[in-house]
């Protein structure tokens, strides 16, 4: 092999966000004409930053980078077009009632605000590229009629016809089927060995051993590892990937649980593209313990929990709080049965940012007696004092009970949340990624909460996509894959490295006892 | 809990008008007048004696309930565009019980005005329905029922409310529905009591209930309103409901609320604008019920002053009108400016 410049060198990119958080914490990566680079990691371990950075629409707060050896610095998205570097992102960016041929075509250079698209000069060379690459679109149909596996070859024609030959692709199988990943993958080595050099940005094992020719390995803005994929293993990536446990720690004492407060039985929901997302799953949570779901996220978490919540309608199934049946979507019924919910995104679902803490306080609880007064007004000092019991007990940091909680940190923003949900004094608390984003501070005060819940008898659901979490405070763990539990059971017959191969969708051979459920395969 | 931070809202819009009057000085100037004079006519002809502080009061009595529409609307997340028809069936439901219909005083004037309120909100059923059970665009919606308002209105007022033997004016409201005129020398009335007194207690709903405490959180964040179990429909209906009453109410104000004519317009020519004007009052007031009545005051003073501003130093009404948009416009500047500040931390 010649000694060449790399096609691609970053060398100790730095990305530390407005808000404080610092993604990349000098990376080094490099990828050749005629590779593919699988980028493996964590959901926030730094990957989709990093490409953001490559691709130019992310600027970097220190380090560099070098095309073909010389230094470049990409101010937009178009620099880095001009350097040959295009992404395609996980969201597709096209136009829905446009069609394929008039997506492809749509800002590319010679084409301007008040001039038609070339449709039909252009239509040749894109059919051309269609053939060289081995790609089938149909150019004339609107592609919000095409299906997502189509979409998705439209967004990449799309990127190849303004000249790349360094495609970065973030998490390009998450809406494809296992048949359109093979047909992709068989893409990908064709467009490989035409000299295209490929990032794949991905967290899954099975598509980073199968598809990849080297492995790079981030974790908390990190390279934590950096191999030929011919010398890797599923559980040497997977424990690269997970890392080991981090210092925090919670107390956490063993006890018994008791009866099952949450029974869920053969529930099936659809996500919003109308896809199956939670599949025929069945499963308890009982008193005084956590039940930890594990998993890479877009594997079902959201639209399970939204079901339980009364968020969204599933497909088929049944749901019990305490053996009663309750209905779907009609959350302040289940509230009035002792749900809290801690929901995945806290400034979508459970706050309203423009308003005050008061007003937050309640939010959800509106309707409760203690808080309204005769012809429906709400009762304003008593809704003021639990506004200030909630900031007290649960060390709310804000300058007045009047300020906007769009102007509280996120920890604080979430001890509110948390709060006012724990004092309802529920039965069932289903929290979802609690601590995201928080502060070392906040994230294990939260998790302490969530495990006084279980000690004071509470059956607590934790949803989480941060392994350590899961790990650390469950009682039983569970591992969502593909809309299904691919493995249930006790925490302590987890090891760390099997739930990392669960969640890649890899079920370990010999650990068959922990993985009680088939591979969904 | 009043602090601070509850009055920057004021001091915005304060803010936002100066910079529009300041704007609207340069247009005065370019058009060759001094914009001091004409500014100190504007000021004088608003403010300057009682009779033209009451004239700028009858003027922004209408105009505080259309902005009210529009701001409850806004509140609920809706953009509901349709004070204007729901205004002119106001005005018609009001005409059609004073003029028509005999009753004791005292009740009659009730009658009336809960008549104009009701047709106006029967009116903004229309959109509403529409809105949360087939999911149609309110914008839309609102602007083909501002349509049909008008000629159904125009239709009424000519076929079956007219007065016999004058063509251009419906009959006029009875003696014992009239809102007593407040000074001889305008054409302010009672009415204004009411229309403040609505907006105020709009404002307590909006504020102090549990109703109104969904709606807002409806506008505020839909999926968190999801999340408090509140039901999009209920919000939909009861923001068209109010806003209707309130534009019910403008129209009706104008019928039974403002002398000399004490009768609809064949044209409507007499209310005809006050709803689509509704839009940029609450736009300046904050979409706040209260803000709302200060800058209806403001573009009332606008439209009183303006005549003598026009009188004094020639500058033309359309100019005024022009002021107008001009504050509108001025009120995007924080807005705009929050933009640029994100845009410049990439």
């Amino acid at each position: 092999m010649r000694e060449q410049a790399p096609r691609v060198q970053m060398r100790g990119i730095h990305k530390v966000y407005p808000d404080g958080t610092a993604a990349l914490k000098g990376v080094d990566f490099h990828v050749q004409t005629g590779e593919i680079v699988a980028l493996l990691g964590e959901n926030g371990a730094g990957k989709t930053t990093l490409m953001k950075v490559l691709s130019g629409l992310l600027r970097p707060t220190r380090g560099e980078i070098f095309v073909d050896g010389r230094p470049v610095l990409f101010r937009n998205p178009s620099d880095a077009l001009r350097c040959g570097i295009g992404m395609v992102h996980q969201v597709f960016t096209l136009v829905p009632p446009f069609t394929a041929l008039q997506n492809i075509l749509l800002g590319q250079e010679g084409t301007g605000a008040l001039r038609p698209l070339p449709e039909a000069s252009a239509r040749a060379r894109v059919h051309a590229l269609l053939e060289e690459v081995g790609l089938e679109v149909p150019l004339d149909v609107p592609v919000e009629s095409l299906p997502v596996g189509v979409q998705q070859r439209v967004e990449i024609c799309k990127t190849l016809y303004r000249g790349t030959s360094v495609l970065i692709l973030d998490e390009p199988t998450s809406a494809l089927t296992p048949v359109e990943v093979d047909e992709f993958f068989r893409f990908l080595r064709r467009l490989r060995d035409r000299g295209a050099a490929i990032v794949l940005i991905t967290h899954k094992l099975r598509e980073v051993l199968e598809v990849s020719d080297r492995v790079v390995v981030l974790r908390q803005g990190l390279v934590v590892g950096e191999l030929p994929t011919s010398s890797a293993t599923a559980e040497k990536l997977a424990e690269l990937m997970v890392g080991q446990l981090t210092a925090l720690r919670v107390h956490r004492t063993p006890r018994a649980p008791g009866e099952p407060v949450l029974s869920v039985r053969g529930l099936t929901v659809r996500n919003d593209q109308g896809r199956v997302a939670v599949r025929d799953l069945s499963f308890d949570v009982r008193e005084g313990e956590i039940l930890g779901v594990a998993g890479v996220e877009g594997n079902g978490q959201s639209e399970l929990v939204q079901a339980l919540t009364g968020l969204r309608q599933p497909e088929s199934g049944e749901v019990y709080l305490e053996g009663e049946r309750v209905p779907f979507v009609e959350p302040l019924a289940l509230y009035r049965r002792g749900l809290a919910h801690v929901p995945e995104d806290k400034a979508r679902f459970g706050l309203a940012l423009g308003f005050d803490l008061v007003e937050n306080s309640i939010l959800g609880r509106q309707r409760e007696p203690q808080f309204v007064r005769r012809l429906g007004r709400l009762n304003r000092p008593v809704i003021l004092r639990y506004a200030q019991e909630l900031v007290r007990r649960f060390h709310v940091v804000a300058p007045d009970l009047a300020t906007p909680v769009r102007s509280l940190s996120g920890g604080n923003q979430q001890r509110l949340l948390v709060g006012r949900e724990i004092s309802k004094e529920p039965r069932l608390v289903v929290a979802m990624h609690p601590t995201r984003g928080l502060d070392v501070a906040s994230t294990l005060y939260i998790r302490e909460l969530l495990v006084q819940m279980r000690d004071a008898g509470k059956a607590v659901l934790l949803v989480s996509a941060d392994l350590d979490e899961v790990l650390e405070l469950s009682d039983r763990i569970a591992v969502m894959y593909a809309g299904q539990f691919v493995g249930l059971g006790p925490a302590d017959q987890f090891r760390r490295e099997t739930v990392g191969l669960l969640m890649g969708g890899v079920v370990p051979a010999g650990d068959a006892d922990a993985a009680r459920a088939p591979s969904p395969h | 809990m009043r602090t601070p931070r509850a009055l920057r809202p004021l001091t915005e819009s304060l803010a936002t008008v100066a910079l529009g009057l300041v704007a609207g000085g340069l247009l005065i100037w370019a058009f060759g007048h001094s914009p001091v004079a004409a500014y100190r006519a504007l000021a004088v002809g608003a403010f300057g004696t009682r009779e033209d502080l009451l004239e700028t009061l009858a003027f922004a009595t209408p105009l505080m309930l259309t902005a009210l529409t529009f701001a409850v609307g806004v509140r609920a997340g809706l953009f509901n565009i349709g004070a204007e028809g729901q205004m002119y069936l106001g005005a018609v439901g009001a005409t059609f019980v004073a003029g028509m219909v005999p009753m004791p005083a005292g009740v009659h004037l009730a009658a009336a005005t809960l008549a104009g309120m009701a047709a106006g909100a029967l009116w903004a059923l229309i959109p509403a329905v529409l809105k949360a059970w087939r999911g149609a665009h309110e914008v839309i919606s609102t602007i083909m029922c501002n349509w049909i308002a008008l000629h159904l209105s125009m239709y009424l007022a000519i076929n079956f409310l007219a007065e016999p033997g004058r063509a251009e004016r419906t009959v006029p409201a009875l003696p014992t529905a009239r809102y007593p005129v407040l000074s001889e020398e305008s054409t302010l009335t009672a009415v204004l009591f009411v229309a403040v007194g609505f907006a105020l207690v709009v404002y307590a709903y909006l504020w102090g209930t549990r109703a109104g405490y969904e709606l807002r959180l409806a506008g505020e964040n839909p999926d968190a309103a999801r999340y408090a179990g509140v039901r999009p429909e209920r919000v939909v209906v009861l923001s068209f409901v109010i806003g209707g009453l309130a534009a019910g109410l403008a129209g009706a104000s104008q019928v039974i609320g403002r002398p000399p004519a004490w009768s609809l317009y064949a044209t409507l020519g007499n209310v005809t604008t006050l709803g689509f004007d509704g839009i940029g009052v609450a736009l300046v007031g904050r979409n706040h019920p209260v803000g709302g009545i200060l800058a209806a005051v403001l573009f009332g003073a606008l439209a009183q002053g303006g005549r003598l501003m026009e009188y004094e130093v020639g500058v033309l009404s359309e100019l005024v009108r022009a002021l107008n948009g001009i504050i509108v416009f001025a009120m995007a500047v924080p807005e705009l400016w929050t933009l640029v500040r994100r845009r410049l931390a990439r």
